[in-house]
């Protein structure tokens, strides 16, 4: 457990380095999300919905704040399934899903607070009807906290799996590219889910990408109501355990037959 | 004329290339008609939900969002020199290899690479060209398309010479600029919608300086028939040039910045 955190802590400080990029990263963000409730604002004006236009904006936002959370972003790790570098990896002494776990977490973790935190600012100082709104209730902000941090366990299991294929397939630009293309528009980054067909969210929401982004912000919204909190918190610990549980299936087996990419 | 052998040889030998992995090509080709075919689902989704965007039908913004892609991944493909690799050839120190050969840069920037995995993107972009003419009726007369293809055409230069904004700021930080990105692909997210859906600020932004507007919706307004900003039909023939005058002053500028360009030395 003491290697997880010290691994944590490492990859908590090389994020913190390069906050030059971090700031592009930002601006870059938040003018996607300013053009993006641009198109919507234009939309509302023609056809009002019953979801309140607040509500959007307020999605938006906060994916946007958190994209990085979603983003797989370790290319340091695929370059080392790449050039076989790993093996220095697979002879150290601990737990290796453990390890890239922690690694994985610390790095979406710290990315997206560097990121969160000025963007939500800059949203809340926007005027009314492009801002982010405040949440529905205290409760609803603990209960959106806490399934913000069930979401981020949740893309982490769900990264592991994606680069324990990676280590099989040893190319990660076709397979994981497919993936992270996948989640970008079932966990609501593309379109907000909630403007999906109704229809159709009935079966989105069910699915392990929404458990990331999505459900947290219905939770903060209100869209999903306080009594339907336990239940929304009850399937994103489900599907953690589930996907954590196949990751570290996938981990062993590979472990078990592995060849070295050699150089 | 030489240049433009020399380009469509470069061209040959990379796709070649690329196509020595078959398997990693296909899924790659794949992962992007995901992601568009994603982009795609988007606007089918908003259409279906919202009906239309200020006077535009469905039919005309699958027309918008379908120019837009086809241009842009047309960029894509046969500009990747600059669209995607420029900054690495900086940091690498790769670029110092180009100014010892008896070519232009830009042109063996240009020469150095292709994707050919974006077929798949502007197929997508196709159907929805395709599509939005059939709903919204577009009566393809031969102006109609040489006006379609003004568009492309220029729309070309129009992304190349953003991107270029990204190459010249690059020149002098060395890292890659993600600021840069805003106008580039932050453009084609906003202007796969017409332009007067937007806020001043945002218009003039998409209009004046980055011609999204000039170079896209003003002629695609004209094949709708339903010019926009209210503009004469003459305008549409001439205003998608802007593109290329954009580039052209890029180059000016990324000439100039070659001349401050010191070697990473690695």
């Amino acid at each position: 457990m003491k290697a997880f955190f010290s691994v944590f802590r490492m990859r908590l400080r090389m994020e913190t380095q390069y906050r030059g990029a971090v700031l592009g990263g930002i601006v870059c963000q938040v003018f996607f999300g300013l053009i993006l409730i641009a198109v919507y604002r234009a939309l509302y004006a023609g056809k009002p919905q019953s979801l309140p236009l607040s509500h959007v904006t307020t999605y938006v936002w906060l994916q946007q704040a958190f994209f990085r959370m979603l983003l797989s972003s370790d290319a340091e790790l695929m370059d080392k399934i790449r050039t076989g570098g790993i093996a220095y990896d697979l002879c150290r002494p601990v737990y290796l899903y453990g390890f890239y776990y922690a690694r994985i977490m610390a790095q979406k973790l710290m990315g997206s607070l560097l990121r969160a935190f000025p963007m939500l600012v800059f949203a809340a100082l926007l005027p009314e009807g492009w801002g982010i709104s405040l949440p529905a209730s205290l409760p609803a902000l603990m209960l959106s906290l806490a399934a913000l941090l069930l979401g981020l366990c949740c893309v982490c299991a769900m990264e592991n799996i994606s680069m324990a294929l990676t280590m099989r397939t040893l190319d990660p630009r076709g397979f994981q590219a497919m993936l992270n293309l996948l989640m970008m528009i079932l966990s609501g980054n593309i379109l907000p889910l909630t403007l999906f067909p109704d229809s159709w969210q009935r079966v989105i929401t069910l699915l392990p990408y929404a458990q990331m982004l999505d459900a947290p912000i219905r939770l903060y919204t209100g869209e999903y109501e306080l009594t339907q909190g336990p239940g929304v918190i009850l399937l994103q610990a489900g599907w953690t355990t589930l996907l954590v549980l196949a990751g570290m299936m996938l981990w062993r087996r590979n472990q078990d037959r592995l060849i070295i990419q050699g150089g | 004329m030489n240049t433009v052998r020399l380009y469509l040889r470069s061209m040959g030998i990379l796709l070649k290339s690329q196509l020595q992995y078959p398997l990693s090509f296909l899924l790659q080709t794949l992962a992007q008609l995901i992601m568009e075919g994603g982009e795609m689902l988007a606007v089918v989704l908003l259409v279906d939900r919202f009906d239309h965007l200020n006077q535009w039908s469905a039919g005309d913004l699958y027309f918008f969002f379908g120019l837009m892609s086809v241009t842009f991944y047309i960029t894509e493909c046969f500009g990747r020199g600059i669209t995607g690799n420029f900054p690495s050839m900086v940091r690498t120190g790769q670029l110092d290899t180009l100014l010892i050969r008896p070519r232009g840069i830009l042109t063996q920037v240009l020469c150095s690479a292709v994707d050919p995995r974006r077929i798949t993107c502007i197929a997508v972009g196709t159907v929805s060209l395709i599509l939005g003419s059939r709903m919204s009726r577009v009566d393809w007369t031969a102006a109609n398309i040489l006006l379609l293809a003004e568009s492309i055409f220029c729309g070309f230069w129009l992304i190349l010479g953003l991107f270029l904004i990204e190459a010249i700021l690059c020149i002098h930080s060395v890292k890659s600029v993600e600021i840069a990105n805003a106008l580039t692909y932050g453009g084609r997210s906003a202007c796969q919608y017409p332009v007067d859906a937007f806020p001043r600020s945002l218009r003039t932004l998409f209009t004046v300086i980055a011609p999204f507007a000039l170079v896209m919706h003003v002629p695609a307004s004209r094949i709708l028939g339903k010019p926009i900003f209210g503009w004469p039909d003459w305008v549409a023939w001439i205003s998608p040039v802007s593109g290329f005058v954009l580039f052209a002053v890029m180059v000016f500028l990324f000439a100039k910045a070659m001349r401050f360009y010191r070697s990473t030395g690695s």
